[in-house]
């Protein structure tokens, strides 16, 4: 396969399959993490033109706390997991123990704090595929960006992608239960082209 | 405050006195902002990539600077432009998640800004400001009448060009 626009229905499908129970296990970390139930959406598979890539996730100078990750091994890509700015704040406050509403600013604590769960939710993940297709999935160190999420997103797929022309994506969305609890997070899995055949191969899809 | 024209990403547009044109959430991408200060005529090009040999998908010249700034060019001529009046200014070009790049490998940020400064100089339009590279992504505003640049980033003070 050469064009992520070749994928059909059953690939699809499976994608989303292997995203959710990705997304599961990060999900359940984040939950044990934060001490407050989680919810997971239906994983979408996005296949946007590199132009549209801005707006996948709301306004392009939305300011998002993003962190990516390599994934290496049998599977090759990145994940990248984003927070909006209000989300962030919330979950920094939530990590750090402190009243919510008192998270101003992004200092070092923070920074760190956001990278961390970063890491541990896609650790999580790749760590779930890892067993579900019975490969061995390593990840990268983390890093973050607190950034404008248009930078966020187009820099991601410039500098580490290798299709430029049509990006691809799965995406699942994490949603606090508390109603009263502003907290949203996105986990976006960037498959190389190369490894969506292995991810078939590994699940016995045609 | 004029008429705001959104420029999105490999778009490339023109506008009279009367526009503002913005560019919102720039990466490794480059804002390319023409201008012609006596006939107050603008033009914004919002370029993705430093070569056409990166993509298959030729099929949108905004992508390339070799191929957008020509057409940029063009379009404000096509307003009354004066083409030995032009000047540029650049922003954008950032390296975000710098420390996971491969080592060793020039960011795609960096290669966007020398490709356009190349494109720039083979079309003897003088570069007059830059506010490019670093790590952090900008938004850019351009009010054509005045000429005034504005660069905004994430928690950081806005900067005019």
């Amino acid at each position: 396969m050469d064009d992520v626009r070749e994928l059909h229905a059953l690939q699809r499908d499976a994608l989303r399959e292997v995203a959710n129970i990705g997304a599961g296990h990060a999900a359940t970390a984040l939950s044990q993490l934060t001490n407050r139930r989680i919810m997971i959406s239906v994983p979408e598979v996005n296949i946007t033109r590199l132009e549209e890539v801005p707006e996948i996730l709301g306004k392009a100078d939305d300011i998002v706390a993003a962190v990516l990750m390599h994934m290496m091994g049998d599977l090759t890509g990145r994940t990248l997991v984003l927070f909006p700015e209000a989300s962030a704040r919330t979950l920094c406050d939530i990590l750090l123990r402190r009243p919510l509403g008192t998270t101003t600013e992004f200092a070092a604590m923070e920074q760190s704090g956001l990278k961390e769960v970063g890491n541990i939710l896609s650790s999580a993940y790749m760590n779930a595929l890892s067993d579900f297709m019975g490969m061995m999935l390593v990840p990268s160190v983390p890093s973050l960006a607190i950034d404008l999420a248009g930078a966020v997103l187009t820099s991601v797929y410039m500098n580490f992608g290798y299709d430029r022309d049509y990006v691809f994506c799965v995406e699942t969305q994490f949603l606090f239960e508390d109603p009263g609890l502003q907290l949203k997070g996105h986990f976006l899995l960037l498959p190389d082209l190369a490894s969506l055949r292995a991810i078939f191969d590994a699940i016995r899809l045609p | 405050m004029g008429r705001e024209l959104f420029v999105g990403v490999a778009e490339c547009t023109a506008g009279g006195a009367e526009a503002v044109l913005a560019t919102l959430g720039l990466g490794s991408c480059v804002a390319v902002i023409l201008f012609d200060p006596d006939r107050r005529i603008g033009g914004m090009a919002h370029v993705l990539l430093p070569s056409r040999s990166l993509s298959r998908a030729t099929d949108n010249p905004g992508r390339f600077p070799q191929t957008a700034l020509p057409l940029l060019v063009d379009r404000m001529l096509a307003l009354g432009a004066d083409r030995r009046g032009l000047t540029a200014r650049l922003v954008g070009g950032a390296s975000m998640f710098a420390n996971l790049a491969p080592s060793g490998s020039m960011q795609m940020g960096d290669r966007n800004v020398i490709a356009v400064r190349e494109v720039l100089n083979q079309l003897a339009i003088p570069i007059v400001g830059e506010e490019v590279g670093g790590n952090v992504g900008r938004s850019v505003w351009f009010t054509v009448g005045t000429g005034q640049v504005e660069v905004k980033t994430a928690g950081r003070r806005e900067q005019i060009l």
